[in-house]
């Protein structure tokens, strides 16, 4: 269960305050598929990084799966996502020196497993993602649509409980799109994994569970969504 | 994947820019190798040199001034003397002025009693006793001319008014000899003299002991023996004569040690450039390790563990090379090129200063990456990953 509670986060810009999230509170529960929506601004990605646990809010709880992320320090934190946390983005940001496979192994370095353990899990996710025959190619050897498969894979390889997408169909083209949001329903259907996802694209509302809407920084409504009152 | 691959991989990202960094801090190291082995050259250039039985006696005032002939005869009756020669400088050029070069007037029927570690063959100085205009010559200043054994050549007068015509009969063998002298006969400049008014004076008057420890009171003997005369005279090892040059040497030691150290800062601050560019423009990257739960304190050492890795390169290839290059021109140097390369054969490079130029390099990478990667591993992950979009 994911669960915000009476979130607000500002930023200041010079002398300008600007309220990205006012007083927001709603629960996911485990193994949802969540599209984020709004308009540019509205705060989906300033929400999507305190669920990551990339943010902190100015005030109110952000609990993931049991977690008050409030009570970590910075490497707490950090270690806190490591573990429970996959990460995807828009622009695929793999490491462009390492292989596909290093790419997804790279997670791997945080944890106790030995060196061939950390490759056989990699080429594992690699394959759940369908590049199992692409292990050795550098990023920039591969398409857009690959990129951000190896993306996922990275995302998946640690097993967290939560992964939150950014915008994953941002920077591809109309079929690529559609296959990774295929590839997320799946991983979600297969693993049991909730995942929260920001985007823009109206096709992406067929493949979740739940649409959460937001504007100006707060809930608006949501189509199936848990939006708590 | 490992985190040696990975800050391997990150730090021939740009392969060339990785090379000449490596190659900036190698000839760094290089250097300071080089430099730091400067005052050991110098000792075993005067080890080599020099003797400490031998000792040389001039006159109180200078090297300048001249003493009394008559002086030889009596240093040679202090008990425990063994030999005893002189020098008088002659000053003799070689066709033009810029071919100036030591050639002493000397006595030839006692050399091998002053100079027996020279070790001039028997026939070479019986050769040249035997000839009145002979001479010897290191062979240094035989390769420097071009002469060979048996040609006759012809000194111009600077300090004597007179040009000597000399028949080469043997040459001071490398290795402990002065290279770069030549000797002749005093009778030779004697009799050149009698009609410009004669030569009744030497310059220097060397003596060997027959035992280190005769040295300290044969020299306070000859000192003793014209103090209050009109030529007062101070008399040194030859180790101390010698050493007092290279003396005099240091402030220009101290001034390349610096010179030599300029460049390892100066090499510092074009690392720490380099490192910290590729760290900016890997901010991006920075911010995914950080998103995907990478501790500041892991991407830190990451960071500082590639610059070091280019420094400890840099450095291993700089001491090596230094080491290399001048054990080669050691061991050339026990050979017949001594007289080419001159006191760079002497310079031999210690383990230890192979291992102090590595860990200057490793001082370097330190430095240069520290600050770097501590900004980088500090950056807020949102803010960094706002850089991203």
């Amino acid at each position: 269960m994911i669960e915000v509670r009476d979130v607000s986060r500002l930023y200041r810009r010079g002398v300008d305050v600007v309220h990205a999230l006012e007083h927001v509170t709603l629960r996911i529960p485990d193994g949802r598929f969540v599209a984020l929506m709004g308009p540019s601004g509205s705060g989906k990605s300033t929400l999507l990084n305190l669920l990551a646990g990339l943010d902190r809010p100015d005030s109110g709880e952000v609990i993931v799966a049991g977690q008050p992320l409030s009570g970590l320090d910075d490497e707490a934190l950090a270690a806190w996502r490591a573990r429970h946390v996959g990460l995807i983005f828009q622009f695929y940001n793999l490491i462009p020196v390492l292989t596909a496979v290093e790419n997804v192994e790279l997670p791997l370095l945080l944890t106790a497993l030995r060196r061939p353990e950390r490759r056989r899990r990699a080429e594992i996710a690699l394959a759940a993602v369908g590049l199992a025959h692409r292990p050795h190619h550098r990023p920039q050897q591969l398409s857009g649509g690959e990129q951000q498969r190896v993306a996922i894979a990275r995302a998946i390889v640690t097993d967290p409980d939560l992964i939150v997408a950014d915008e994953p169909t941002g920077d591809l083209d109309a079929k690529s799109a559609v296959e990774i949001l295929e590839l997320l329903r799946e991983l979600n259907r297969a693993f049991g994994k909730s995942i929260v996802m920001v985007t823009h694209d109206p096709r992406g509302e067929r493949f979740v569970h739940d649409v959460i809407r937001l504007d100006k920084g707060v809930l608006v409504n949501g189509t199936r969504a848990t939006a708590a009152p | 994947m490992t985190w040696r691959r990975l800050v391997w991989r990150n730090l021939f990202r740009h392969p060339l820019r990785a090379i000449f960094t490596t190659l900036a801090v190698a000839l760094a190291i290089f250097l300071v190798c080089a430099v730091l082995t400067l005052p050991a050259a110098l000792a075993t250039i005067l080890e080599r040199s020099a003797s400490n039985v031998r000792i040389s006696v001039h006159h109180k005032a200078g090297l300048t001034y001249w003493l009394p002939f008559a002086y030889v005869a009596r240093v040679r009756n202090i008990p425990g003397v063994a030999g005893v020669n002189h020098f008088s400088w002659f000053g003799g050029i070689y066709d033009e002025p810029k071919n100036l070069f030591p050639n002493f007037a000397i006595d030839p029927d006692t050399v091998d009693d002053v100079w027996p570690d020279y070790g001039i063959p028997a026939e070479t100085l019986a050769r040249f006793r035997a000839v009145r205009n002979g001479c010897l010559v290191g062979n240094a200043t035989m390769e420097r001319f071009g002469w060979r054994i048996g040609q006759e050549i012809t000194l111009r007068g600077t300090i004597f008014p007179v040009n000597l015509t000399f028949r080469i009969v043997g040459v001071i063998p490398p290795g402990v000899g002065n290279p770069y002298v030549l000797w002749f006969h005093r009778k030779y400049l004697e009799e050149a003299m009698e009609e410009r008014g004669g030569f009744g004076n030497v310059g220097m008057i060397w003596i060997r002991a027959e035992r280190p420890e005769d040295v300290d009171r044969i020299m306070a003997s000859v000192d003793a023996l014209f103090r209050n005369s009109e030529a007062e005279v101070a008399s040194e090892t030859e180790k101390a004569f010698i050493g007092s040059f290279f003396g005099s040497m240091q402030a220009m030691i101290r001034v390349i040690l610096a010179v030599g150290f300029l460049c390892v800062g100066a090499v510092v601050l074009i690392a720490a450039n380099t490192s910290a560019m590729g760290i900016r423009e890997r901010v991006p990257e920075i911010a995914i390790m950080k998103s995907l739960g990478f501790p500041r304190r892991a991407i830190l050492l990451a960071l500082v563990a590639e610059s070091t890795t280019q420094a400890l390169l840099g450095g291993l290839l700089g001491a090596g090379g230094a080491w290399g290059i001048l054990g080669a021109l050691a061991a050339a140097g026990k050979t017949g090129a001594s007289a080419f390369l001159g006191p760079l054969g002497s310079f031999r490079m210690s383990p230890e200063i192979a291992g102090q130029g590595v860990l200057i390099a490793l001082a370097v990478g330190l430095v240069a990456g520290f600050v770097p990667a501590w900004n980088g591993a500090r950056l807020p992950v949102v803010e960094a990953l706002r850089k991203l979009f």
